[in-house]
């Protein structure tokens, strides 16, 4: 939510982060993609009312990843937990080949979010220069929150994201929102 | 980078040691070899250093002659809980004697005590039992009958629990659950691999619990089933964990690893090979191998504290600071601690250039601002009492130190100053020491040419005197020290350095600023201007007159001035003069106090008598030849030679004659005798003109 990144090392487990939005407390994990964390991942995603899934833009594997796992994880979170999909690392695209269409995206953004919405929540990201980075944490506070009646206001929503970078670029840059 | 929060002191060694039981100063061993031993831990302070003794008191021998799994003290019934071969049996607390008659539980894989009952009574106390088979229960013991309250299927043998209130925790063969003996609801947690995870499950505070979970982690979860805190990073060959606020202690084969909950993050490593089991009894940590006993003595949150800032590590300082309020100090004695620490943080943020973080601590530590004033060198007037905080907040010897001579730098340190000042000046803790904070500021402001200084000069303020004063001039702020001295009575002082200032822009500036507020004053300052030989085009007095034309006293003066004083020679000054001098005659002509009129006309009338320079056609037409201002009328009439007229008028209206003959002699003087007879033969025929009576 800063907006700005680091270079950081792989998340071990979950990172967490507590956030004020304006009345609002939101909790916000970052949860590991190996799969060996794969278990614990879903268990942080439990009760969950938005989650973001971000792949790497540049890697097929990783939005192959995404598709394989993502059953399990939502499967505790809210029914109508929104899934935000997220493609990383568009700053690369110009020296890099997208690997992943908008269109197959969208696709399964149109697949993971039952509710009708009126818009996909799908985002092109780039951690490195912050590119859209605050509207995909803007989208889903004003998508989640201003449905809620002012008496749940102090309510804590609670948002997991899903890191599944693919291991074969450990250098990344990583969004710490 | 770590803190020393634990020593580990040895206190007693005993063989086969399998668990650990301890109140007070009891501590119980329960070994491999059935047996219960009891001391009493002896602990000496010696020279700041702390040693345990362990004197044995009693000990007994169960029946069963296997292990001695796990005991449980209750005091408060006098009972001893122990499981040993699977059976959980109540003993005398002091004897460890068996109780005729009392219950036993049998087929127990493992049982804890509910810290948080159902149901509080002094009479009883709370367990939960993990039977070998796929249950878990709760009992309510009291001091002979341990009877069950509810129970939970699990459908799997428990290998480690832990409870709060109705909620248990329980590590099952490869996965963990919560189960909430109210509602009967078990709720998956998540699942682990007992080949590479050893379950540790203990109960943090209310509704949370921590287990193991796969890659070493301690995941953190909420009676809910979610989690509320990142997971602590721990190493492989888990044994066992305590929680002692804010610290969670890990055992494994070869090190205590202490986390801190606060940040999540490893704070301490303490080899210990070989170790068993590790204990928290009410705060009192005790950690064992198999056959010798250790005590993990906190070291004071103080000196943890102290060195977390001299490692520069602020925030875990504050953090670790902040919760330090559960060890035993009063509301008061904590703020005050806090506050201190808060200063200290601020003081390293400070010398860090950390300067947002310094700002926020040192106005939540409640900063007396002068000992932040008190880096800069000469800010602190020679009038303040002040002197540094014993014990100092820092080790800082003043900001050219930190800056080490870097300008750049010592400019970043002003600027923090001065922002913290200005925030703090006019608050009540600002108000407290204004002479140090206005001073300080003047000089800041004095030193960067800031126009917040006129600002501050101008208003209340408690600036040093003398130092202020000494600090502009050596500034070279000569319209400030004029300011100061002005807003300080001393106008006359003020004057001449305005009158003085070399810079002509801030010249005409405070001008026209003086004579707003007094033209009599403000129009010393061209007066007392010093005069040079080559004069600007603004300084030349036609300029002067001009741009003064809106004042007409500071205008008066200043002509008077030209005319008078300088003896300038300039027709325009002059007849402006008269003019103004007329004005203010005709100004007065109806006033009934005649005070004023008749000064008025006494001036009038000497500059027209004295001066020549004047255009006297152009007063006389304009000004004064249709009025009643006789007898100015007939000077200017003599100015113009035209003696019949002047004559006429002090007979005729002025009835003037003593005037009028004194007009003759003086208008003949210096001239020859016809001259003069002709100016009396004037007279005198006036004299003889028929009058109206």
């Amino acid at each position: 939510m800063e907006g700005t990144f680091k270079k950081e090392t792989n998340t071990i487990g979950a990172h967490f982060s507590l956030r004020q939005w304006g009345s609002y407390n939101i909790a916000i994990w970052d949860t590991a993609g190996e799969e060996k964390f794969c278990g614990l991942s879903a268990f942080y995603c439990r009760g969950a009312g938005a989650a973001i899934f971000a792949y790497d833009v540049t890697s097929e594997d990783s939005f192959h990843t995404l598709r394989a796992r993502f059953k399990t994880l939502l499967q505790d979170a809210d029914k109508d937990c929104l899934v935000v999909v997220v493609a990383t690392k568009v700053d690369l695209l110009p020296s890099h080949a997208r690997a992943v269409s908008q269109d197959d995206a969208l696709i399964l953004t149109r697949e993971l979010n039952s509710a009708p919405l009126e818009q996909l929540p799908y985002f092109e990201t780039s951690s490195l220069n912050g590119q859209n980075v605050v509207k995909v944490f803007e989208y889903i506070f004003n998508q989640k929150l201003s449905h809620q009646n002012l008496e749940e206001q102090n309510r804590t929503v609670r948002s997991s994201t899903v890191d599944l970078r693919s291991s074969s670029r450990s250098s990344s840059s990583k969004c710490r929102c | 980078m770590s803190v020393k929060a634990f020593d580990l002191i040895p206190a007693l060694e005993r063989l086969k040691i399998r668990c650990i039981e301890c109140w007070g100063t009891n501590l119980y061993l329960g070994t491999e070899d059935a047996f219960i031993f009891h001391y009493i831990l002896e602990e000496t302070v010696k020279n700041g250093s702390v040693t345990f003794r362990g004197e044995k008191c009693s000990h007994r021998h169960l029946p069963a002659k296997k292990p001695v799994l796990q005991l449980k003290a209750a005091s408060a019934l006098d009972r001893m809980l122990v499981l040993c071969d699977g059976v959980i049996s109540i003993l005398h607390l002091s004897t460890l004697e068996p109780i005729s008659g009392a219950t036993k539980i049998k087929n127990v894989a493992l049982f804890s005590l509910n810290e948080n009952p159902l149901e509080s009574s002094p009479f009883s106390v709370e367990i939960v039992v993990a039977l070998k088979k796929k249950n878990v229960l709760i009992f309510t013991v009291t001091e002979d009958k341990m009877m069950l309250k509810k129970e939970i299927s699990t459908q799997e043998p428990a290998l480690a629990l832990a409870v709060d209130g109705a909620h248990v925790c329980v590590a099952l063969q490869s996965q963990y659950k919560i189960g909430n003996f109210e509602t009967g609801h078990v709720q998956e947690l998540f699942p682990y691999d007992r080949e590479q995870v050893n379950p540790v499950v203990i109960r943090i505070s209310q509704e949370e619990f921590l287990l193991s979970a796969p890659g070493a982690l301690g995941m953190f979860t909420a009676a809910s089933g979610i989690s509320q805190r990142p997971p602590l990073q721990w190493s492989a060959n888990l044994i066992h964990v305590v929680y002692t606020h804010p610290y969670i202690l890990a055992l494994n084969d070869e090190f205590i690893t202490v986390h801190s909950i606060l940040d999540q993050q490893q704070k301490q490593t303490l080899p210990f090979m070989g170790g068993r089991c590790l204990g928290e009894f009410d705060g009192r940590l005790v950690v064992t191998t198999a056959s010798d006993v250790y005590i993990l003595a906190p070291v004071a949150i103080e000196k943890q504290i102290e060195a977390l800032l001299a490692d520069f590590r602020v925030s875990e300082a504050l953090s670790l600071a902040q919760n330090a309020r559960k060890t035993g100090l009063s509301k008061e004695q904590f703020v005050k601690m806090f506050r201190q620490i808060q200063l200290k943080a601020a003081f390293i943020e400070f010398s860090q250039m950390h300067f947002e973080e310094a700002f926020k601590l040192f106005h939540e530590g409640k900063l007396d601002v002068r000992e932040l004033i008190s880096l800069y060198p000469r800010l602190i007037p020679a009038s303040s009492e002040f002197v540094r905080s014993i014990p100092p907040l820092h080790e800082i010897a003043d900001i050219n130190q930190l800056a080490r001579g870097d300008r750049v730098k010592v400019q970043e340190f002003k600027d923090f100053l001065l922002r913290y000042l200005e925030g703090v000046r006019g608050t009540p803790r600002g108000m407290n020491h204004a002479l140090e904070i206005d001073t300080a500021l003047l000089k800041l402001y004095a030193e960067s040419g800031r126009s917040q200084l006129v600002t501050l000069i101008s208003s209340d303020n408690a600036c040093d005197a003398t130092e202020c004063a000494t600090c502009l001039e050596k500034q070279g702020r000569h319209h400030a020290l004029a300011l100061w001295y002005y807003h300080r009575g001393n106008q006359e002082m003020a004057l001449r350095i305005w009158s003085r200032l070399t810079d002509l822009e801030l010249l005409w500036k405070y001008v026209d600023w003086t004579l707003e507020r007094s033209e009599e004053d403000g129009v010393k300052i061209f007066m007392q201007h010093p005069k040079r030989k080559v004069e600007s085009d603004r300084m030349k007095p036609e300029n002067i007159v001009k741009h003064i034309s809106r004042f007409p006293k500071a205008l008066v003066a200043y002509l008077e001035f030209l005319i008078f004083t300088q003896k300038s020679q300039k027709e325009t000054f002059h007849t402006h003069l008269a003019v103004l001098y007329t004005d203010q005659v005709t100004g007065h002509l109806k006033d009934t106090n005649k005070e004023q009129l008749v000064k008025a006309r006494e001036k009038l009338s000497y500059l027209l008598r004295e001066s020549d320079l004047y255009q006297v056609q152009l007063l006389l037409g304009e000004k004064i030849r249709d009025t009643e201002l006789y007898p100015e009328c007939a000077i200017l009439y003599g100015k113009l030679a035209e003696h019949e007229k002047a004559l006429d008028i002090l007979v005729t209206k002025l009835h003037d004659f003593s005037a009028a003959e004194a007009y003759c002699i003086t208008a003949s003087q210096g001239k020859d005798m016809a001259c003069r007879k002709h100016i009396f033969l004037l007279l005198l025929s006036i004299y003889l003109k028929p009058g109206d009576e």
